[in-house]
């Protein structure tokens, strides 16, 4: 069996400051794995440490200790490139060139038969259609976005990792890339998404992490990261209502067998029970609360 | 994962070979023998620098002319040490060269396999 | 070896879009037309003049090239975050660094030779015979340009452009002097300075430039013998610059 896309094992990014300061650890004992057609949401406040984590995964920044490989390799290995694509946060490309230079580029240096019509479908995919051949000098951030997209498309990745890729678009921008993401998932890619945009994690990702001043504080399925399992939400009707009269509320899970009774003893019917859900705000923002000091 | 010996045996070759590296291999002036740079005493009438001296002022020229004196074209002499002590012009130090292209070759892949990043070993998650 | 060559070919499109590369070309063939006007103010041995000034100024060409090519494009790339997409994905950091120099090393070779093609057109101009041995002399200094490419890159992994030039021009002065010249400068110190000017190179191996303006034959395998030093220290300089770019964090 295939060793895992991603596998973070207790990843560690120190920084050692000069004359007698502390050392500053930017990723401090991180562990989590990404499965195959899964999307894994990274979250975290400025400067938790999402950005050095991802480097440190791409061969960018070497690890103080712990690993991060990919299928059982490391991030330098030729067979861990050839299957992975990157969207880095703010991106910028040489701007004397044009997207389909870039690609037909990217194209050969990854070996990959790159036929200009195939190049010009991936632009349309990612929405700059008509611009194939503008020089990227003329490009708004949003455009070279959707070009870090392509190029980290072109070569269909295993592994898709993003970083803030929807930082700055539009909320339509947002959709289409969102969109993206979940059809790459039902192809099979594993993603790992990191992001600020809490809305954006809880649509499309399974899963989540929480990460603050370096350190993982929560992880989970979303499901059960924004089960609060302390309230439950009854939907019922009252005695002699329709399904047009129906109640939705909200109990503390201490209470609930009461109320269930109470409405039972009045004549109304149970149509279901289940444990409250969160916003993914609430979550983090009580993971953030609960690191405080 | 066994090591490769290479880098070892390469860096041990090019240490032979350095052993035989002098500080002065390419100072011609230094290792060149006394008929190769022509300063054998090949002055027997004893005139000294100061009939090479540049000439000086008006009304040198004619007492200077009268001392001026020519050498064969393309010889090595004492007034043509500075064309010749270059190793275009010295065939002995050329297998110095070769020696030390050698060297640099064989140093640049130890270099290259000793700073190679290490293959991850399989693990067990 | 095909992806160094695809970026190598992205870098020479890149160069060229820079300009950069222009202005030091028009540079260089302005001091050999300079050069070539010497000969008008009555200097005597005028193809001599023209041939041993216009190689020297060909040598200091190389060194600008060098340094005007090479000693900003990574720390460009850095800076402006072109780096990241590159050694993230598609290229590892000896790709990256081999792309970089075989699309550098093109341009300043063919800078270099359009160089002595001037240098050729000028002697002809003045109705002087071109020597056989410019053409020889010509790839050699090519392969003198590619050497000190590969000594700025090795300078821009740890260094910023501004001190990359002047540690270049260092190395490049001290490389030709002698053993003896090079000991006096602390003479305080005769074994150091000994050993030191062991391990730096040896550039007069590249001075071909007084017998060719002197009409002196230079035996052709002594071309070949200071090409192969020149390709040697080249690669030496290369794989230690790339043993210094792979123990960088890319912040």
């Amino acid at each position: 069996m295939e060793d895992r896309p991603l596998d973070v094992s207790e990843l560690t990014k120190t920084y050692r400051r000069s004359f007698g300061m502390k050392s500053h650890h930017a990723v401090d004992s991180v562990s989590f794995r990404v499965a195959p057609g899964e999307i894994l949401g990274f979250l975290g406040p400025n400067g938790a440490g999402k950005t050095t984590t991802i480097k440190c995964i791409l061969g960018l920044l070497r690890p103080t200790s712990g690993s991060a490989s990919l299928w059982g390799l490391r991030p330098a290995d030729p067979r861990v490139r050839a299957r992975i694509g990157y969207v880095p946060e703010n991106p910028d490309y040489e701007d004397s060139f044009t997207p389909m230079e870039f690609l037909r580029l990217f194209a050969s240096m990854r070996g990959l038969d790159a036929g200009d019509a195939g190049l010009r479908r991936l632009l349309a995919r990612v929405g700059l259609q008509g611009w194939e051949s503008s020089r990227i000098r003329g490009f708004s951030k949003g455009m070279r976005q959707r070009l870090s997209l392509a190029l980290a498309l072109q070569s269909a990745p295993d592994l898709l990792i993003m970083d803030e890729p929807t930082g700055g678009l539009d909320p339509i921008a947002r959709k289409e890339f969102r969109d993206i993401m979940l059809e790459e998932r039902a192809r099979g890619a594993a993603i790992f998404l990191s992001s600020h945009l809490l809305s954006e994690v809880e649509t499309v990702c399974d899963r989540a992490v929480i990460l603050s001043r370096g350190r993982k504080v929560r992880e989970g399925a979303l499901s059960d990261l924004l089960a609060n399992e302390d309230r439950h939400r009854i939907v019922h009707l009252p005695p002699g209502g329709s399904s047009e009269d129906r109640i939705e509320e909200t109990v503390d899970s201490s209470g609930l067998q009461d109320r269930i009774d109470a409405i039972r003893q009045s004549g109304g019917r149970i149509l279901e029970v289940r444990p409250a859900f969160r916003s993914l705000e609430e979550v983090f923002l009580s993971a953030m609360g609960g690191d405080r000091g | 994962m066994r090591r490769s010996p290479l880098p070892v045996f390469l860096l041990a070759a090019s240490a032979l070979l350095m052993a035989s590296c002098r500080g002065v291999d390419y100072d011609i002036a230094e290792v060149a023998s006394p008929d190769y740079t022509g300063l054998e005493d090949d002055h027997d009438d004893g005139h000294g620098d100061q009939d090479h001296d540049v000439l000086e002022g008006p009304g040198s020229e004619e007492e200077a002319a009268g001392d001026l004196h020519l050498h064969e074209t393309g010889v090595r002499n004492h007034g043509t040490v500075w064309f010749f002590n270059q190793p275009w012009a010295a065939s002995f130090i050329w297998v110095k060269i070769v020696r030390d292209s050698v060297v640099l070759l064989a140093l640049a892949c130890v270099v290259q396999v000793v700073s190679r990043p290490r293959r991850l070993r399989r693990h067990d998650p | 070896m095909r992806t160094t060559l695809a970026f190598a070919g992205m870098t020479l499109r890149s160069l060229l879009r820079r300009r950069t590369i222009y202005g030091i070309l028009i540079v260089i063939l302005l001091a050999l037309s300079g050069i070539g006007q010497v000969p008008s103010f009555g200097v005597e041995g005028e193809s001599t003049f023209i041939v041993d000034f216009g190689l020297f100024g060909l040598e200091i060409g190389a060194m600008l090239l060098a340094i005007g090519l090479a000693s900003n494009i990574y720390p460009r790339d850095r800076e402006q975050r072109t780096a990241m997409p590159l050694l993230a994905v598609p290229l590892s950091r000896g790709q990256y660094l081999g792309g970089r120099f075989l699309g550098a090393a093109l341009v300043q070779a063919a800078a270099l030779l359009l160089s002595v093609l001037g240098l050729m057109a000028i002697l002809a101009i003045h109705g002087y015979a071109v020597p056989g041995d410019l053409v020889p002399a010509a790839f050699l200094l090519v392969v003198e340009g590619w050497f000190l490419l590969a000594v700025v890159f090795f300078f821009s992994f740890w260094t910023s452009p501004p001190l990359n030039a002047p540690l270049t021009l260092l190395l490049f002065i001290v490389s030709q002097m002698s053993v003896l010249q090079f000991v006096s400068l602390v003479p305080t110190a005769p074994g150091l300075m000994r050993t030191l000017r062991l391990i730096l190179p040896h550039m007069d191996v590249f001075r071909i430039k007084d017998p060719i303006a002197h009409d002196f034959a230079v035996p052709d395998v002594y071309f070949l013998l200071a090409a192969f030093y020149g390709l040697a220290y080249t690669a030496f300089m290369l794989s230690v610059a790339l043993a210094v770019f792979r123990t960088r964090d890319l912040k």
